[in-house]
């Protein structure tokens, strides 16, 4: 019998008339084909153990896999790899090697919230994934991606100037980080309201927390500390 | 005018970073709309960073203890309530509390680095308001009306609400017993807009994000929704976009160029935040309410009312 087309990319090899012998028992009969064995084996149950165990990742157990985080997402017109509810189904399976493959997506949450907020069962989806994507970074399974570096740039800019920012401090420090690009033309746009809003001066000299020196080490202190969900 | 009781007790304002910076506009404003209507806060001296949404992704208990201490300053200040501005700082400040709710001994831990500063522990006695829901709440839409001295009859705006204004509701308890916002269509924007005689054109993009958190490191991602808003509003007709969110403000602002070259001059629009345009409908002149320091310079529309 010829083989369907829909089942010739998962079959491995053809085997016919051949005699197969099934625990000692001499089987008689045709075999055309054998499948590929689509078991998956390797999965790691370290991984969802260690998300639940974080304040973001919690709520990944309480996960029905409905898809309503998915079906909203913002991202998900943009990047059709991008989905909240495959990736808490990897990690809940363990899936390592397919959330790696998943790197180039996983990053790119823009936090809008949609996710959480029409959960039915309660999930923090935007946390979870977070979760997730830190898990994957701490382990070093996916290379830093660029939103990351920008989150870093971003407490490394509140722990430099003084427990505050601005769209300014950090427009400045992304430049130097070599993530924006402004024409000219940019430039001369922001140029009149700095002047006339006397915003110009704070460029000069940013505000900062008056005893930001004394706060500063307790925070980093804090930074270090283990925080599990109790 | 005569003080007026608002349902929250002492609001304490956060300003955040924004306030501070480039959304200095939307703060000089928010002060003459409050002297106007009679309505008090009074601002968190000192405050630190919220964290915003970046800080949480790389430490947990930093993104916890930044939002947490401006709420322990809070409470020494005798607030009952913490309005931000900014909707992204009202997100932090809410997920804080949410998460110090939810874990006691996450909460004592909070606590203990917060004594450790020098400041008192947080008690969890605060309700997170933002702007707009402190003008709606306080004197509504009839209370503005009663003020407005300069009518914008005929003047069609889009209100921008941004994604987290009202969400996720399990954070900023969105659909509260009718003192919260909507959170899948927030209207009480619309009701301040329209109590101004302004023309509130339907619009499909309120609620949505601009990107703003990767305005830097996902750049065209951020290009494509901000143009969707854009695009959005200039179909249903609006002369001007009316913002909430000193954070989408900003990012849609300072990137028109780019959109404009990449989806169309066709799309530019001056964008407005909701208090310059009320301190504009009460009488003060664009300088006042600092309209002329915004970079997509909304006087062109608004040259008509003066």
């Amino acid at each position: 019998m010829p083989i369907p087309n829909l089942e010739k990319p998962i079959i491995k090899g053809l085997i016919q008339k051949d005699k197969v012998i099934v625990d000692g028992v001499e089987l008689d009969g045709t075999w055309n084909a054998f499948m590929i064995e689509r078991t998956q084996t390797g999965y790691d149950q370290s991984v969802w153990d260690e998300i639940a165990n974080t304040v973001e990742g919690a709520t990944i157990s309480l996960c029905w896999q409905c898809g309503t985080c998915t079906s909203g997402c913002t991202m998900r017109e943009y990047d059709p790899n991008y989905s909240p509810r495959r990736f808490i189904d990897l990690a809940r399976k363990g899936d390592k090697q397919s959330l790696v493959e998943l790197q180039d997506s996983i990053w790119r949450c823009v936090s809008c919230q949609k996710c959480t907020h029409r959960c039915p069962k309660g999930v923090l989806v935007e946390e979870v994934v977070h979760s997730i994507h830190n898990y994957l970074l701490k382990h070093g399974l996916v290379k830093t991606d660029p939103g990351t570096v920008f989150d870093e740039l971003f407490l490394e800019t509140v722990m430099k100037n003084g427990g505050r920012i601005s769209e300014l401090l950090l427009g400045g420090a992304s430049a130097k980080a070599g993530f924006v690009t402004m024409s000219i033309r940019d430039l001369i746009t922001m140029m009149g309201p700095l002047m006339k809003s006397g915003l110009i001066k704070d460029l000069m000299k940013p505000s900062r927390v008056k005893e930001w020196d004394r706060i500063k080490p307790v925070l980093e202190e804090a930074m270090k500390e283990e925080v599990v969900p109790q | 005018m005569t003080e007026i009781a608002n349902p929250y007790g002492k609001v304490a304002l956060y300003p955040g970073c924004a306030l501070d910076g480039l959304g200095k506009s939307y703060d000089v404003s928010l002060q003459l709309v409050a002297k106007d209507l009679g309505i008090n806060y009074e601002k968190i001296e000192d405050y630190n960073c919220c964290g915003a949404l970046e800080v949480k992704n790389v430490n947990t208990m930093a993104g916890l203890l930044l939002p947490a201490r401006n709420l322990s300053l809070a409470r020494q200040m005798g607030a009952n309530a913490v309005m931000s501005a900014c909707p992204g700082c009202h997100y932090s400040l809410s997920r804080t509390q949410y998460f110090m709710t939810r874990y006691p001994k996450l909460r004592e831990k909070v606590n203990s680095y917060l004594e450790k500063m020098g400041e008192k522990q947080y008690d969890m006695q605060l309700l997170m308001i933002h702007a707009v829901e402190f003008v709606y709440n306080t004197v509504g839409p009839e209370g503005v009306k009663a003020r407005v001295k300069r009518p914008l009859t005929g003047l069609k705006v889009a209100p921008y609400y941004g994604c987290l204004y009202s969400r996720p509701k399990a954070y900023t308890l969105t659909g509260y017993m009718k003192m919260k916002d909507d959170p899948e269509r927030p209207v009480f924007m619309d009701e301040l807009l329209k109590a101004l005689g302004a023309e509130v054109v339907p619009f499909e993009s309120k609620t949505m994000c601009c990107g703003g958190p990767h305005v830097y490191s996902d750049v065209n991602t951020s290009l494509h929704l901000e143009a969707r808003i854009l695009k959005d509003a200039k179909r249903n007709g609006a002369e001007l976009l009316i913002t909430d969110c000193p954070l989408g403000h900003v990012a849609i602002e300072t990137n028109m160029n780019k959109i404009a070259e990449k989806y169309g001059q066709d799309l530019r629009m001056p964008l407005v935040y909701f208090s310059q345009l009320l301190a504009f409908a009460f009488g003060h002149s664009p300088d006042e309410a600092l309209l002329t320091a915004n970079m997509t310079n909304p006087m062109s529309v608004l040259k008509r009312y003066l």
